[in-house]
């Protein structure tokens, strides 16, 4: 019993910690907090690649937007043209046999 | 599961649906047309569905559009946008032809028959023996009110095919048709735009 009592006081007793053991134990803890260098610029890196990406498939799609209205538009145009020409053949015809005018 | 799975299907098939009946109004090409094509020497054949009018639409908007990028002026601008923003499609051909006598009464009178339905009304139908031409002009009407305007001009030379669905008042028809005509966009643009088959008349030659 005696030496149970003794070992647990041994290992209770407080020992004064080593010299540079907090600076060492602080520096440990903030390379594991902060990764390395290289890292950071990767994922900095990743980032900007990314709002790129991002960035460039929104202008890409502004852009088809604009595209496709531009061309359906032209589309639009040529579409009332051919109905005016298809009308006015029409009326032109009806004229020619002395029929009334319909638009 | 199942019920999930179910319940999946369902609304992909409810927004599926809309989808499926903005391009559903618009007819498919008949056979005939094909046929024409082959001898044209020109062909028109423009196919807008209610997507394709409201991208038209928007960049007449202007949310699409760089300054000076569109042709029309403000006053055309709104009357071409509130005829298109109403619109359901536009489908248009337009076949020219070298020679007379490239096409027969025969396909004209299928291609009549192919667009020709119970829920149009015809407008003016008018026939010349001598010459082959015609022109059919009808409108379908629901609850009173124009929907959709088709017209089938034949002349000696040339066939077109106008089809327009959605809310047509003609006053606004016109007023728009007369932008087109008055050149907002040239016919270099225009060509651009469509798909346009030009033979070599060289190799007819």
């Amino acid at each position: 019993m005696d030496d149970f009592e003794r070992e647990l006081r041994q290992a209770f007793e407080r020992r004064p910690t080593p010299p540079g053991f907090k600076s060492k134990l602080m520096r440990k803890r903030r390379a594991q907090r902060s990764p390395h260098p290289a890292v950071l610029w990767q994922r900095l890196a990743a980032s900007i690649a990314l709002a790129a990406v991002v960035a460039a498939g929104f202008a890409w799609r502004q852009h088809e937007e604009r595209r496709k209205g531009e061309a359906a538009l032209r589309q639009v145009m040529i579409a009332l043209r051919i109905t005016n020409r298809a009308l006015d053949n029409m009326n032109k015809q009806r004229a020619a046999h002395g029929r009334v005018n319909q638009n | 599961m199942r019920k999930q799975i179910a319940a999946f299907v369902f609304c992909a098939a409810a927004l599926a649906l809309p989808a499926l009946a903005q391009t559903s109004q618009l007819p498919a090409p008949s056979p005939i047309e094909k046929e024409l094509a082959a001898r044209a020497s020109h062909v028109d054949e423009i196919t807008l569905d209610k997507k394709m009018l409201s991208f038209a639409a928007n960049f007449m908007n202007g949310k699409n559009t760089q300054p000076g990028a569109n042709p029309l002026d403000n006053r055309d601008k709104e009357d071409t946008q509130k005829l298109i923003e109403g619109l359901e499609g536009i489908y248009v051909r337009e076949y020219e032809f070298e020679k007379e006598g490239q096409f027969s009464a025969d396909e004209v009178e299928q291609l009549r028959k192919y667009f020709e339905t119970s829920e149009w009304s015809p407008l003016v139908k008018d026939r010349d023996s001598k010459t082959g031409e015609s022109n059919d002009v009808m409108v379908k009407l629901v609850n009173g009110e124009s929907q959709g305007l088709f017209v089938l001009d034949v002349e000696r030379k040339e066939v077109s095919i106008v089809l327009i669905l959605g809310p047509v008042h003609m006053q606004d028809l016109r007023k728009v048709m007369d932008i087109a005509v008055r050149g907002a966009l040239t016919r270099d643009d225009m060509k651009k735009g469509t798909k346009v088959k030009e033979k070599n008349q060289a190799g007819s030659q």
